[in-house]
């Protein structure tokens, strides 16, 4: 039977919608709104007999030809990079181990959920210690297998390494979990088949699994890629940027414009440019989605 | 006396009671750094002595830093919350340009010039921004030179003037000790605000300065000299190579776990590798004046907390009365020995009870006197991090000094150069 579509139904349905459309338009439409109004406008608290003068794309063009932002901008890239397949190929591993046939299954279960209950910066903090040049794990190791103490944090191409390890570490977790319940939804039905026509359990994880899985595995893709562009907590935490700018990212280049030097109009063209890099990211997977939508 | 009289005495009279009654609660905010529990102790006294008024004592972010961070969410906000707010030494221009801080000039009244008369000058300097009283100091600070005692007179040697001798005697006790762990000198060098110090208190040993009659001054020779110093120190061993992940306080534990001979860092670490339990190094610690060049006179940096009376405050005049009593020699006198917080006041230096607690404020007094400020300017976090991210680089070994003084060049031009 075809869904009746008359416009009293229809009403309802906007009536229905609207006390949520409201409190979006409060809590994101509005914000989001007054950051790009904002960012067309001086507005520096050190400042204040500048006034505000509305000055146009001035925010944006300071932004095209300032070095620190391109500099946030690619290590945030960076990380993007590196880190969304990074936790998305250690995540899969983890889920795949998890959803063995354990006997007792919540000390896997709960193994798998520390690393995500971890507060972001608590995580930064026990790997910058981790890292120490002096008294760090990982040097402790080096030393004992005979290699030279190494500047984890204060070489600008380790301590992206760190960063981007920690990150991982981090985040995987919540990638296993998202991945897990996909793989639980997967009929055995389909692996015994499989077994049944001789295929081997590579064919059966190319074939069944990975296919199975796409709809968790973009799910899971679209929070990291998110939670990615964000990234803010582990390497302000751990190197506070540096060495010198190396690790800085684009949220934490927003933060120090706003909230150290209180330059809120540049501050706000910088986070609308993230904005900006957000849905250009996300996009290709909302393409996907829609396209997974429609062949239903 | 007639009856009405009497009505009109016992109706004022019950006012008066009445608004003795009525209770103010005014909250201060402080850093977790600055003996909070001290404020306690100082606040419940005021407490006792002027009944009506209550104080909350709010405590905020380890570091200067992120205290400033969490008071720029709430001012810009306008929010009264807050009453009396206990800023960095760095702040009070910063303060001044956003409306921030209430003006106390008022409250001062006829007092204003004999009540600044009594502080330390580079404190009435610090405060006083175009001509308006914006804060009072709370207490002093200064960075001095750490030394071992024993380490020296074992080697015979005294306590170095300029920075060849601190390298020099540096390395004859590291050579002569043979112990891995023992490092010669150590300084802030992470992307923190006590990096600033580290650029600034060589330079000014050198006798220059970022600016010059409210220009830019880094075209000079001077202003590479710090790089070189901190280069040549690293280069010999004596800085230790991680110099660039050292935050303020790492410098007081590994001076407190007897790993350093010099070290430059703030007056709380002397309290602290006195009496805490941990500390190998009791009685064997001096402190002296920083070093300078072969030319100059040794130099260092000013620090500690003023008091500002938040200017979204509802309770302006109660706060100021306050402030007053918290930046007054006596509750100087009450932290110096409590905390051993450095007095703002010349007068509190020569107390026979202070110097009992701390014999070493008697040489630290005319120190903290030649203390210079760093740039004085609202933009002041944008000079910061110019110089500490670029000395972090610097001593990170991923800028040389032509890079790294040409990037802090090109951020402070637009600041001062205008």
């Amino acid at each position: 039977m075809k869904p009746s579509k008359d416009l009293s139904e229809r009403a309802l349905g906007w009536l229905l919608l609207s006390p949520v459309a409201l409190l979006l338009a409060i809590v994101v439409i509005y914000p989001v709104g007054q950051l790009i109004y904002s960012s067309f406008f001086t507005i520096r608290l050190t400042e204040p007999w500048l006034g505000t003068p509305f000055v146009g794309l001035e925010n944006y063009l300071k932004a095209w030809e300032d070095e620190r932002f391109w500099g946030a901008l690619m290590n945030t890239l960076l990380f993007i990079v590196v880190t969304v397949p990074g936790s998305l190929a250690v995540g899969l591993g983890l889920a795949m181990l998890a959803n063995m046939p354990f006997k007792r299954k919540w000390p896997v279960r709960l193994a798998l959920l520390l690393p995500w209950a971890l507060p972001l910066v608590f995580a930064g903090l026990i790997f910058r210690w981790f890292f120490d040049n002096k008294l760090g794990f990982f040097n402790d190791i080096l030393v004992r297998i005979g290699i030279e103490p190494q500047p984890w944090l204060t070489d600008p191409v380790l301590a992206k390494i760190a960063i981007c390890f920690t990150i991982i570490w981090k985040s995987s977790s919540f990638m296993a979990l998202v991945l897990l319940a996909g793989l639980q939804a997967i009929p055995k039905s389909l692996y015994e088949a499989a077994e049944v026509d001789g295929a081997s359990k590579w064919l059966q994880f190319k074939e069944i699994t990975i296919p199975m899985l796409m709809p968790a595995i973009f799910v899971a893709l679209i929070f990291r890629t998110i939670t990615a562009i964000q990234t803010f907590d582990i390497p302000y935490a751990m190197t506070g940027g540096g060495p010198g700018e190396a690790t800085e990212t684009l949220a934490m280049y927003i933060h120090k414009t706003t909230l150290d030097f209180l330059d809120f109009g540049y501050g706000s063209a910088l986070a609308a440019i993230m904005f900006i890099v957000s849905i250009i990211a996300t996009s290709g997977y909302l393409k996907y989605t829609q396209r997974s939508a429609g062949r239903d | 006396m007639s009856i009405k009289k009497i009505v009109l005495a016992a109706t004022l009279a019950s006012i008066a009671a009445g608004s003795a009654w009525s209770q103010t609660t005014l909250r201060i905010f402080t850093g977790g750094q600055q003996r909070p529990d001290v404020m306690r102790k100082i606040a419940d006294e005021y407490e006792k002595r002027t009944p009506g008024v209550k104080i909350a004592v709010e405590v905020g972010g380890a570091t200067s830093d992120a205290q400033q961070q969490y008071l720029n969410t709430v001012l810009t906000s306008k929010d009264s919350a807050l009453d009396v707010v206990l800023i960095d030494v760095i702040r009070p221009a910063q303060w001044a340009a956003a409306g921030w801080a209430e003006p106390l000039d008022a409250y001062l009244g006829a007092d204003r010039q004999k009540v600044l008369s009594q502080y330390m000058k580079a404190y009435v300097d610090a405060n006083v921004i175009n001509g308006k009283v914006i804060s009072l100091p709370y207490f002093a600070d200064a960075q001095f030179l750490y030394y071992r005692k024993d380490l020296l007179e074992k080697y015979k040697r005294p306590v170095p003037k300029t920075w060849d001798d601190v390298m020099e005697t540096a390395q004859i006790i590291m050579q002569g000790e043979k112990n891995q762990n023992l490092r010669g000198f150590e300084t802030a060098g992470a992307p923190i605000e006590g990096t600033v110090c580290t650029y600034l208190v060589p330079l000014w040993g050198e006798g220059s300065d970022i600016t010059k009659n409210g220009k830019l001054n880094l075209d000079t020779p001077e202003a590479r000299a710090p790089f070189q110093l901190m280069g040549r120190l690293k280069q010999s061993g004596v800085l230790s190579p991680n110099v660039g992940e050292i935050v303020t306080d790492r410098i007081r534990v590994n001076m407190q776990a007897g790993n350093l001979i010099f070290a430059q860092t703030w007056g709380y670490v002397w309290n602290r590798s006195q009496n805490d339990a941990d500390s190998q190094v009791k009685g064997k610690i001096g402190v002296a004046v920083l070093p300078s060049s072969k030319t100059g006179k040794g130099a260092t940096c000013i620090g500690g907390w003023q008091l500002a009376v938040s200017a979204f405050s509802k309770n302006k005049a109660e706060a100021a009365k306050f402030v007053r009593y918290l930046s007054s020699p006596e509750v100087s006198k009450m932290q110096a020995i409590a905390a051993s917080h450095l007095p703002v006041f010349p007068s509190v230096y020569k107390d026979k009870d202070v110097i009992a607690a701390n014999p070493w404020f008697e040489f630290a007094g005319p120190i903290v006197e030649t203390a210079k400020a760093r740039p004085v300017t609202p933009r002041y976090q944008e000079v910061s991090d110019a110089i500490r991210s670029n000395m972090n680089a610097y001593l990170s070994g991923t800028k040389t000094t032509d890079v790294a003084l040409a990037d802090i060049k090109k951020r402070l031009s637009p600041v001062f150069n205008k």
